[in-house]
Parts: structure tokens; C-alpha cells; sequence
């Protein structure tokens, strides 16, 4: 069942068309990931799905079963979350529960809750002026449940931390799977591919790939090389840079991996490749690449 | 000289006190506002001495302008 | 309901955490007290400090009661205005600008109550502090000046009101509209400089106009009976009162209240 369905989403500011035709669901239960650069959309997207923007074209469809303001239904942790620095991180969240009706005493408690899932038990007597930028992602992430809505939209949730509160959060974003459905952006393929079931890569306000993350994985799935060196093969990298089988190819150092159209074709030439043996290979490994090569071709 | 003291003698103190009063409540209130605060728009010395040195607008002018929103 | 008393109570909280509810009325009471103090010790002032020339009488003739409390009106609409309007010009605006805003909005909030509950705490704020000032005034003009009648100070003080409802309104409803904290400020402050400029320069002209009010309740005080237009202004500012505020949060809520600028 769809929880949230849009059909040909689209939002002009004035000569950006921030976002064009997009027909997106998330699926209630499951994981959503917005993948896509800078400038994709992700946030625009997002904010008429909330109703905070209104859309140029297209409509929003919330499931039948959760009529009227889908505000209720909806938790949302925006890009850059900012809160009023007087309250303290219980006070806020406990104000964003009254504010979606719940009633005092609930209201606490489901606050206290939220903070002690989200891990600011300790702090939630601060003032949230005082938290550092982890505290405040996870200080958005709770008053984005509070009200237990149907799906919380997390909007870059893990792109402003380092890579322990990255790994905190993600973390948490597997626990929170179980409880609510989720749609999130990202600009990390990685982060999609750990947490998300279904995966919409955007660019440039377009939609470019779409669908389950194990489909997605199968359907771009390209035969890969991983040759490693004692020297650096920077230099070598450039004299292959121009073959018909080459499709993509990453370096560092001592490491390529080569996405190619033929992978028979691929191994003999390389094998064969005198200069490549100059350099002393030490590990030469044929495999599957995941959504890299697409999503480099995305991204450039 | 003496006719000041007199007069100062004349002036009805009892009336005089609040504005002593208020003016005084205005001031702390900024100073411990100003103290406590992390950061001030501007170098927080300046405001301690606007605020304590100007009667009346010092404080007003700090409460105005002095302090960041929503902190 | 719920709603809106919960919103009201984070604006109360706000400003009783950041001293407005302090600092506002201390700043009344005491603009209060000093006209009627200065008018009392003015000649005094004068005879002590003043460059006269030696042996000059001084003989000024002691002001009214309602020459004083005129006089502290007056000072409640200069000092007074300006600090209410500067504390409150950012209300909306600074909490769309700092992004706050869409933290609230994005909860099934409405614009009604967000609005509305800032407007009346505003209201009840600048009315409190004014009203402090006021009964601090008429205290000290009573003690020193003289007596002057219940229903004067009352009726004068309840149209003065009306006027300063009048400015905050417009003070909410511009920091509603505009992105700009400042813009709003001064786009309220110029109104309220015309409408007291035309109402000195052309009071046949504007009868019914808000910036009369101040003229109305300063006569009320003399005169002790409604002015020619006294009606017509106090329901002509009760409409536009009325009239901006709807137009407001109908505004308000058409607004796209995430800006997102890449
Ligand atoms: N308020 C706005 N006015 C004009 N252009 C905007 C505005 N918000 C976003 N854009 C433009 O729309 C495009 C998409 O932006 P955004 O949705 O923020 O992308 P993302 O979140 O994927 O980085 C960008 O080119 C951005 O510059
Ligand atoms: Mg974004």
C-alpha cells in the first residue's frame, strides 16, 4: 500500500525548475531514499510533500485511510533543523507534541520517550542553544516521531555529522524502520544502500532510476576489475583511459576499478598489458560493481 | 552650597526612590542578561559599559539590539 | 483551542524567559513617573541649575493635572511606541528568517492560531505595560499636582489603548508579511508618524482616523466629554483592526513558508 503518492510534481522558481514530473511512492513500512547531487531537488521535493511549498503542477495523494491535514500523519526533520535556543531540548519536543494535539501529560511522556530512543536523556534539560550539530539532528529527529506519525521525512539526515554521529544515526534509522516509514534524502550512495528499500536517484529535478534497491542493484550491476599495484598506476591509468570496453574507471594510487561493457574482452587485453605488469600487480579480482557506475555517471 | 544641601533636604525622597528603583532593576537585569548570554551582537565589554553607563537607554538599547534572537 | 493556548503559552514563556515582561513595564512605569515628577520640580530645576540671571523670578505657572498626564500620553507615544515596536517587529519575521518557522508549520499547526496567538500576547503585553505606566502617573500627578476626575483618566486611558492596539497590530501583521524584522519596524513606525502628523496638521480631514485616537483621549483629559469624531475614530480603528488581521492570516497562509534557497 502507498502511503504518499505524487503525480507529476513539479516546482518552477522563476528559470529553475527545481523539480519536474515527479511520480514518486513510498510504501508504507518501508525505507525511501532520495539519492541525488546537490541541486537535485531532494529538498524541494521534500518541502511540497509537507506543504510548506506549494507544488507549480501535479498532486499529492495521502492514503484514504488518513483523511484531512497530512500534517498529522507527517514528522519532518528538515535540512538544517533549528529550534527556539530558550527551550530545553524536553521542552521543544514536548511543545511539538501539544502542537500535533497531544494532551499535557502525554505530551511529556511521549517526549521523555522520543529523547531516550534518540539517546538526549541526559541532555534534554539543556538548552537547546547549547546542543552541538549531532545533538540537534537527533533533537529533530525526535520531535519529527513525537506525535507517532504514519512517515517522517528526514531531509539529509546524516550529511552535516561526522563519521561516528553518521554511523549513530543510521543506526537509528534501521531501529526506526520497524516503527514508521521513512523517506529520506541523501547525496551518500552509500547511506542509501544500507538503510533504504527502495531508492529514487534525482538530477537535476528528474528522476533518473527508480525502484527497490535490490532491483536497482541488479539492473546496473556492471562486470567490474579491481587491479591493485606495488606502484602507482596513475600513469598507466591514462594510456587505457580511451578503450571501446572501458566504461568507467576509478583510481587511487595503487587501486583501479574498472567498470567495462565485456568482461572476456577486458581480462585478455588487460593480462596481456605489458606495462601493466611493469607495475607489478599484486591482486587482480573480477566482480560485480553495485549502483556506483550509475551513480557516478549521475553525479558527473 | 548650603542652599543646595537645603534644597536637596526639601526633596521628597519617598517619591524620588522609584525611579532610583526602577532605573536600577533595569540595569541589573540587562547585566545579568548580558553576563549570562553566550554571545552579544557585538563585543559584550561595549554593552556593560552602554548598559551601565548610560542611565535609562543603556539598557533598553542592549534589550533592543544587544542580543541575538531566539537564544 | 488547545492549540492556540499552546502557542500562546511558548510566546508568554518566550518573553517572560528573555525579560520582556520585565524590562517593557519598568520602562513605562518609569517614563511615567518622570513627566509628573519633572513638572512638579520644574521650577525648582530651573532656580538650582539653570544659567538665570541673578536675581530673575522664577514664575512659571504650575502645569494641570491634565496638562501632565497629556504630557506623559505624549511621551508613552514617542519612547514609549518605539521600544514596543522595535521589541516586536521580529516576531514572525525573525522566526521565518532563523528557520524556526517551518519547524512549527511543518506540525498540523494553523495559520489562525500561530498568528493569532502571537497577536494577542503582543497586545496584552504593550496594554499591561501601558496601563502600569499610566496608573504610575496618575498616582504621582494626583500626590503632586492635584486631583482629577475617575471617569478622565479612565475613558482617556481606554482610548490610548485602542491606538497602541491599532500600532502593534500593524506591527504583527507587517512582520507577518515582510522577510525583513527592520522593514517591518520602520514600515509600522512611518504609518504611525503620518497618522499622528495628519492628525496635528488636519484634524478635520482625518476625524475617523486611528492617529486621532491620541488626540482624542489628550482633549478627553481636558474636557472630560467625547470630542466631535471620538466615536467615529474608535470604531473606524476597531474595523481596521479587525480588517488588517483577517487580511494577515489570509496572506500568511498563502505565503510559501519554506524558502530553501538551494
Ligand atoms: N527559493 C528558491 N528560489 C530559487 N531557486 C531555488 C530555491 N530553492 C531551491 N532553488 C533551486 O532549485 C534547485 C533544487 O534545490 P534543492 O531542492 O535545494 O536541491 P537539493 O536539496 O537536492 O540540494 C537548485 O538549483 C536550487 O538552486
Ligand atoms: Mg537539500
Amino acid at each position: 500500500m502507498n502511503l504518499i503518492e505524487t503525480k507529476g510534481l513539479a516546482k518552477q522558481f522563476n528559470e529553475t525548475a527545481a523539480v519536474k514530473d515527479l511520480n514518486l511512492s513510498v510504501r508504507e513500512g518501508a525505507c525511501t531514499a532520495l539519492l541525488g547531487p546537490n541541486g537535485a531537488g531532494k529538498t524541494t521535493a521534500l518541502n511540497m510533500l509537507t506543504g510548506l511549498m506549494k507544488p507549480t503542477q501535479g498532486t499529492i495523494h495521502f492514503h484514504a485511510n488518513y483523511p484531512g491535514d497530512r500534517r498529522e500523519y507527517l514528522g519532518y526533520l528538515p535540512q538544517h533543523p533549528k529550534f527556539f535556543g530558550w527551550m530545553s531540548g524536553l521542552e521543544y519536543v514536548t511543545f511539538a507534541a501539544q502542537l500535533a494535539g497531544l494532551e499535557k501529560e502525554e505530551a511529556i511522556a511521549r517526549a521523555k520517550e522520543m529523547l531516550d530512543l534518540v539517546g538526549l536523556t541526559d541532555n534534554r534539560a539543556k538548552k537547546t542553544a547549547g546542543y552541538s550539530g549531532g545533538m540537534k539532528q537527533r533533537l529533530g529527529i525526535a520531535q519529527a516521531l513525537v506525535h507517532s506519525p504514519k512517515m517522517i521525512m528526514l531531509d539529509e539526515p546524516v550529511s552535516a555529522l561526522d563519521p561516528i554521529g553518521r554511523r549513530e544515526i543510521l543506526e537509528l534509522m534501521k531501529e526506526l524502520k520497524k516503527r514508521t516509514s521513512i523517506l529520506f534524502s541523501t547525496h551518500v550512495l552509500h547511506d542509501a544502500e544500507e538503510v533504504s528499500d527502495d531508492i529514487y536517484i534525482m538530477k537535476k529535478g528528474e528522476v533518473v532510476a527508480e525502484g527497490s534497491l535490490v532491483s536497482l542493484q541488479e539492473k546496473y550491476r556492471q562486470p567490474a576489475i579491481v587491479i591493485e599495484t606495488e606502484r602507482n598506476l596513475a600513469d598507466w591509468a591514462q594510456l587505457i583511459e580511451d578503450k571501446a570496453w572501458l566504461r568507467h574507471m576509478k583510481t587511487e594510487e595503487t587501486k583501479a576499478t574498472l567498470t567495462v561493457e565485456n568482461i572476456e574482452n577486458a581480462r585478455t587485453e588487460l593480462l596481456n598489458d605489458a606495462s601493466l605488469q611493469q607495475l607489478n600487480i599484486v591482486k587482480f579480482e573480477v566482480m560485480k560493481t553495485s549502483l556506483e557506475d550509475l551513480f557516478m555517471q549521475v553525479m558527473n | 552650597m548650603n542652599e543646595l544641601i537645603a534644597s536637596l533636604q526639601e526633596v521628597n525622597w519617598p517619591l524620588i526612590a522609584p525611579l532610583f528603583l526602577l532605573s536600577l532593576i533595569l540595569m541589573i537585569t540587562a547585566l545579568v542578561d548580558c553576563l549570562k548570554r553566550g554571545q552579544t551582537n557585538g563585543p559584550k565589554i561595549l554593552w556593560i559599559l552602554v548598559i551601565v553607563f548610560i542611565n535609562f537607554f543603556g539598557p533598553i538599547v542592549y534589550f533592543l539590539f544587544g542580543r541575538r534572537n531566539n537564544e | 483551542m488547545q492549540q492556540w493556548k499552546v502557542l500562546f503559552r511558548k510566546e508568554l514563556k518566550e518573553s517572560l524567559r528573555n525579560y520582556k515582561w520585565l524590562w517593557i513595564p519598568v520602562v513605562f512605569v518609569l517614563l511615567g513617573i518622570t513627566q509628573p515628577l519633572t513638572s512638579y520640580y520644574f521650577a525648582d530645576i530651573i532656580e538650582q541649575f539653570g544659567a538665570l540671571p541673578e536675581g530673575a523670578i522664577v514664575d512659571i505657572p504650575p502645569p494641570t493635572s491634565a496638562e501632565v498626564l497629556a504630557g506623559t500620553l505624549g511621551q508613552f507615544n514617542q519612547i514609549g511606541l518605539l521600544v514596543l515596536v522595535l521589541a516586536f517587529m521580529g516576531t514572525v519575521a525573525a522566526e521565518k528568517n532563523d528557520g524556526t518557522l517551518i519547524m512549527v508549520l511543518a506540525k498540523p499547526v494553523a495559520h489562525f492560531n500561530y498568528l493569532t496567538a502571537k497577536w494577542v500576547h503582543v497586545l496584552v503585553l504593550a496594554v499591561s505595560s501601558f496601563l502600569l505606566g499610566y496608573a504610575a502617573a496618575v498616582y504621582y500627578t494626583i500626590l503632586l499636582i492635584g486631583s482629577i476626575s475617575f471617569s478622565q483618566v479612565v475613558i482617556s486611558a481606554l482610548v490610548y489603548c485602542l491606538w497602541l492596539c491599532f500600532v502593534m497590530t500593524l506591527a504583527v501583521c507587517l512582520s507577518a508579511l515582510l522577510n525583513s524584522s527592520g522593514l517591518a519596524a520602520f514600515a509600522t513606525l512611518a504609518t504611525a508618524l503620518i497618522l499622528s502628523i495628519a492628525s496635528i496638521y488636519a484634524p478635520d480631514l482625518v476625524k475617523g482616523s486611528p492617529g486621532m485616537l491620541t488626540v482624542y483621549s489628550e482633549q478627553y483629559l481636558y474636557a472630560g466629554e467625547p470630542e466631535d469624531g471620538f466615536w467615529l475614530g474608535v470604531i473606524v480603528t476597531a474595523g481596521l483592526i479587525f480588517i488588517m488581521m483577517s487580511a494577515a492570516i489570509y496572506l500568511f497562509k498563502n505565503q510559501e513558508a519554506a524558502k530553501n534557497a538551494g
